[in-house]
């Protein structure tokens, strides 16, 4: 599902955000990447969205060849998968369902499609009922929900998320983590990540944990240790 | 691209177009001088060529050969006025019709040619020539013929014409130019002030997988309903204005006799004036947004 081989990448400004990294992650698995600040961990999210071009080695996403890939390809990876930001980034003049209905017309999907697929997945987020509601009038874990529907609505095999619960509150957080577990368990493979550590240790997940640009530690049903945030490096 | 995509494309650019009504109609005013500007330029430069294609049309040169030439003489003449490759064409006034011109032209007074023959009139050729400004380099060719006494030509008319619509020309396509680079930019500005406002906006269409057309298609769509809505505009006004000019014109009882100067007919003209108009509306509506859409795609 994803590949990382030998991923090295260098900013322009001599920045080394990642050194060497490996990662396999297998199709229908649940995995955090955790990390402190300034770990290289959103520049993984950006490799993987094409947003930044890694300086050495593969990316393999969804079946896409990442880093052999033209900028005119680059819509399509994006289409197959889905993303979840921290701020949301939902179209303020749109209501819940036009936003999530944007994501398909985009694609030229069919208007019955549309009208089938957007209601189901705002039912999945339990936003049936604020449908025809702007974002503005929404609450930060309702918008979330609906950022979420937004990025499931084209049924997307791969979901990744950064720091999704970044910006709300432990309970919210807490809503918005049992839908990508929900989302998850429904076959879609989900990669978050975040600094949100008593959701880390709660969830039982696989934990990849990238200190100073490398990984430190991948394990199963792992805990956010708190050497992670010291940047220690634990082999 | 399918219909239904095309149809949002559509919409999206019309709803962006009303919701930055003040940027649009800054825009507007804008496009609408420019084209104006452009619409006179085009009207004069008509105008101009109208009256040089009439001035043509008259016999532009006259020459005469001297009167005790004969026949072999004045065949020669002919000769080496045919060999003259900028004349369109001339005819031959021999010495009977000269005289008959002459009785025509005295009218009543006729009675004093009376007595007088033929043989004292010169025979002489009206030329016609294939483009006016070569009118100057034509005489001296003729005066340089053996047995031709004289050239007469209307010459400081046709010259005049000809030089200044020589400059006209030169002049409005320079002004056109000019006009049109600042519309060009002005409606940039104005689409990357709303590509600006909403660069969020593209931001997120980026990230969910709309392809740069898809996102592109709105703004190219909005620049040129401006420039569209503008070159109508432009269109009325510079119409009504000219047809109010011209009616001034033929009224005014001392400008419609001396024929100087006379006008075309809006109706003659409108088709190419709109037809124009409407062309560049999309160009620089078309330049315009694309120009200032590029940056902000790159995410």
């Amino acid at each position: 599902m994803v590949e990382l081989k030998n991923v090295s990448k260098t900013y322009p400004n001599g920045t080394v955000a990642l050194r060497d990294v490996n990662l396999k992650i297998d199709k229908g698995e649940f995995v955090f990447l955790v990390g402190p600040s300034g770990s290289g961990k959103t520049t993984l999210v950006k490799l993987l969205l094409k947003e930044e071009d890694a300086t050495s080695g593969e990316v393999y996403v969804n079946g896409y060849d990442v880093t052999s890939m033209t900028r005119y390809e680059v819509p399509y990876l994006r289409r197959s998968l889905g993303f979840v930001f921290q701020d949301f980034r939902l179209l303020p003049n749109k209501t819940v369902y036009e936003n999530v209905a944007f994501a398909m017309i985009i694609t030229e999907a069919l208007p019955k499609e549309i009208r089938r697929q957007v209601p189901m997945a705002l039912a999945l987020v339990g936003l049936s009922r604020k449908a025809n509601m702007y974002p503005s009038q929404l609450s930060g874990g309702e918008q979330q929900r609906v950022a979420l529907a937004r990025a499931l609505v084209n049924n997307p095999a791969l979901l990744i998320a950064d720091e999704p619960t970044g910006n709300l509150d432990p309970e919210t957080s807490w809503e918005i983590m049992k839908l990508l577990s929900e989302v998850n368990h429904r076959g879609t493979t989900v990669i978050v990540a975040t600094h949100e550590k008593s959701i880390v240790d709660e969830m039982k997940k696989r934990v990849v944990s990238i200190s100073k640009g490398v990984i430190v530690r991948d394990q199963e049903k792992g805990q956010y240790k708190d050497e992670d945030k010291n940047n220690q490096i634990h082999i | 691209m399918k219909i239904r995509t095309i149809r949002y494309i559509f919409k999206e650019g019309f709803v962006n177009t009303y919701r930055n009504k003040l940027m649009s109609l800054a825009s507007l005013v804008i496009v609408v001088a420019s084209l104006i500007v452009f619409g006179v330029f085009v009207l004069i430069a008509l105008i101009l060529e109208h009256n040089i294609s009439i001035w043509s049309e008259q016999p532009q040169l006259e020459a005469f050969c001297y009167e005790d030439l004969d026949d072999a003489q004045v065949d020669q003449i002919e000769e080496a006025i045919k060999r003259i490759s900028e004349i369109k064409e001339y005819e031959k006034v021999d010495k009977e019709q000269a005289l008959e011109k002459m009785r025509e032209k005295l009218g009543e007074n006729a009675a004093i040619l009376d007595g007088y023959g033929a043989e004292i009139f010169p025979v002489s050729f009206i030329i016609k020539l294939k483009d006016v400004e070569t009118s100057r380099k034509v005489v001296s060719k003729l005066e340089k013929i053996s047995g031709i006494q004289k050239v007469s030509y209307s010459q400081d008319t046709i010259e005049v014409l000809s030089r200044i619509s020589h400059w006209v020309k030169l002049g409005s396509s320079l002004m056109v130019i000019i006009f049109l680079t600042v519309s060009v930019f002005i409606i940039a500005n104005t689409i990357k002030l709303t590509v600006f406002a909403r660069r969020k906006e593209i931001n997120i269409m980026k990230y969910i997988g709309a392809t740069d057309w898809f996102i592109r298609w709105p703004f190219i769509v909005e620049g040129v309903i401006i420039s569209l809505i503008g070159a109508v505009l432009a269109f009325i006004i510079s119409a009504y204005g000219y047809k109010a000019i011209a009616d001034k014109f033929s009224q005014d009882q001392f400008l419609a006799n001396a024929q100087i100067l006379s006008l075309v007919d809006i109706k003659d003209v409108w088709g190419v004036l709109a037809l124009s108009y409407v062309i560049i509306a999309v160009v620089v509506g078309t330049i315009g947004s694309s120009m200032s859409i590029r940056r902000h795609l790159k995410v």
